[in-house]
């Protein structure tokens, strides 16, 4: 593969920053450790977290307690997300019914959720899942609700004269017609899985990476805080990838499509 | 037998719009009628009327007979937009109405091969849609139409997308798979060369509300002077016979534009 223009300049973006970071704090010592760590500092941190393991499992067991709870709310949402706005899109009377309780609910913070989830089911991992359900779970079902609206007309008139039984109608031809904006929420969804996790585990968990954050900080672990930082990022980017990956599988057939 | 019948159809929009006023129009088994007008003049609402995705303000539809109620496959319809699915290939979009008959997959396959041959697709086959020019995307939307077999065939303005050579390409080949294969047809369009090339009668239609003013029978001129005899469009153009009854019907649809315009 040939590396474009674009890329070398921004490699060479993440090097100068790279460089600044390090002359700011160990190679002129502008920054104090105790506020922002130095490249060492947090090479340091990340080898005890994925070595002897901080504060008392490693990075690895962390983050896969975080990607099970990423992973079982977003799935739930996609899962009633999805169906629920390919209903909606298409049933008159589902929308009328189904709408006003997401107008209601929906300027309601996701976190402002944690003490009510808390308070439902206690500290475990169940309250987590739940507030990320609530965050991932209406961008899911609005942008296919959306998606369905925005279907052209003809396009559904040809399905009705070619006599298009009702299930393939939904699996042939709405959610290929709205599957471009179906992912658009997906890709929402997860973003809003990965935030609210972080906020969700800060209170009351025993694993997991907002989890590491709360805990370094406790500590004053400055190099600790910016690993379990990173962590987040490189999940939340992968994921976001891996999805754009099954996006581009999926709608093969806009490939290039001009209109 | 199927003919389309219109009876005193009335068609009003959101209770002010009046887009038909008393339509009366038969188009018989097997024949190929095609309605002219200004853009507006409701043309496209009798389709719609006849296709079942609309239903008449006061007056009655038939096909064969039965009221219309919902579209369906035994009234194909041939949209301007072509109106293809992009995310099924060529092959795909035309064996979506034969899979919804529930047809075996051998006898569809047969009909579906047969189908894009007839349109001259069948290096495209696995192609999607937005790979094609727009010609090949209405030969494709044709080939979806006919390969169900439909009693009537309802195309609205169905090369009204294509450029100028594309669309006596298209133009051509209809009247060959029409003689050969005829069909009851009701055909919009604006273009007053096109209607009279392809229609067996030609109705004019007035301005907005629309009704029917006249019906021009082209069937009887175009046997009598032999019009078949020549393969291209720009000869048949070129007869008297064609452009007296296109001066014809451009003097008609023209008092209805009060003389302003073409």
């Amino acid at each position: 593969m040939r590396l474009s223009r674009r890329t070398y300049v921004g490699a060479t973006t993440l090097l100068v920053l790279a460089l600044l970071w390090y002359l700011a704090t160990s190679g002129l010592g502008l920054v104090s450790a105790g506020r922002f760590p130095a490249p060492g500092d947090v090479e340091a941190a990340a080898v005890q977290a994925f070595g002897r393991g901080y504060p008392d499992a490693t990075l690895v067991t962390h983050i896969l307690h975080s990607l099970k709870l990423v992973a079982i709310g977003f799935a739930v949402s996609v899962a009633l997300g999805v169906p629920l706005g390919l209903l909606m899109g298409w049933n008159r009377v589902a929308e009328a019914l189904i709408n006003p309780v997401f107008l209601v609910l929906r300027p309601i913070p996701p976190l402002a959720w944690i003490p009510l989830a808390i308070l439902w089911l206690g500290l475990g991992d169940e309250a987590k899942v739940m507030v990320i359900f609530l965050a991932a779970f209406p961008p899911a079902v609005i942008s296919t609700h959306a998606g369905v609206r925005a279907v052209p007309p003809p396009v559904v008139e040809a399905a009705q004269m070619l006599g298009t039984p009702r299930l393939r109608f939904v699996l042939e031809v709405l959610a290929p017609a709205a599957a471009p904006m179906i992912f658009t929420g997906l890709r929402l969804s997860l973003q809003a899985s990965w935030t609210t996790l972080v906020a969700a585990e800060l209170v009351g968990s025993l694993a997991g990476l907002g989890y590491v954050l709360n805990v370094a900080q406790q500590d004053l672990y400055p190099g600790m805080i910016l690993v379990g930082m990173a962590a987040v990022g490189v999940l939340g980017a992968g994921s976001t990838a891996l999805l754009g990956l099954a996006e581009r599988r999926a709608v093969v057939w806009a490939q290039g499509a001009t209109e | 037998m199927s003919c389309i019948r219109f009876e005193q159809v009335d068609k009003t929009f959101g209770g002010a719009v009046k887009a038909l006023d008393g339509v009366d129009l038969t188009v018989a088994d097997r024949e190929f009628v095609a309605i002219v007008g200004a853009s507006g003049c409701g043309k496209t609402t009798c389709l719609r009327l006849a296709a079942g995705f609309e239903a008449p303000t006061g007056g009655h539809v038939t096909v064969g007979g039965k009221a219309v109620t919902a579209p369906g496959p035994d009234r194909a319809v041939v949209f301007q937009q072509f109106a293809l699915f992009p995310w099924k290939t060529v092959a795909q979009n035309i064996a979506f109405g034969l899979r919804n008959k529930g047809m075996p997959a051998s006898e569809r396959d047969a009909r579906v091969a047969a189908a894009i041959g007839m349109i001259g697709l069948s290096a495209y086959a696995d192609a999607y849609p937005h790979q094609l020019s727009g010609g090949m995307q209405q030969r494709v939307a044709i080939a979806r139409a006919y390969v169900l077999e439909p009693e009537v065939l309802l195309m609205d303005e169905p090369f009204g997308a294509l450029d100028a050579q594309t669309r006596v390409v298209m133009q051509e080949e209809l009247v060959r798979l029409a003689r050969k294969n005829p069909r009851t047809v009701l055909f919009i369009t604006h273009g007053v060369e096109e209607a009279v090339y392809l229609a067996d009668r030609v109705a004019v239609m007035t301005r907005r509300p629309g009704r029917i003013k006249e019906i021009v029978d082209v069937k009887v001129i175009r046997e009598a002077e032999r019009w078949e005899d020549h393969a291209r469009i720009e000869d048949v153009m070129d007869l008297e016979s064609f452009v007296h009854l296109r001066t014809h019907i451009w003097k008609s649809l023209r008092e209805e534009k009060g003389g302003v315009g073409h």
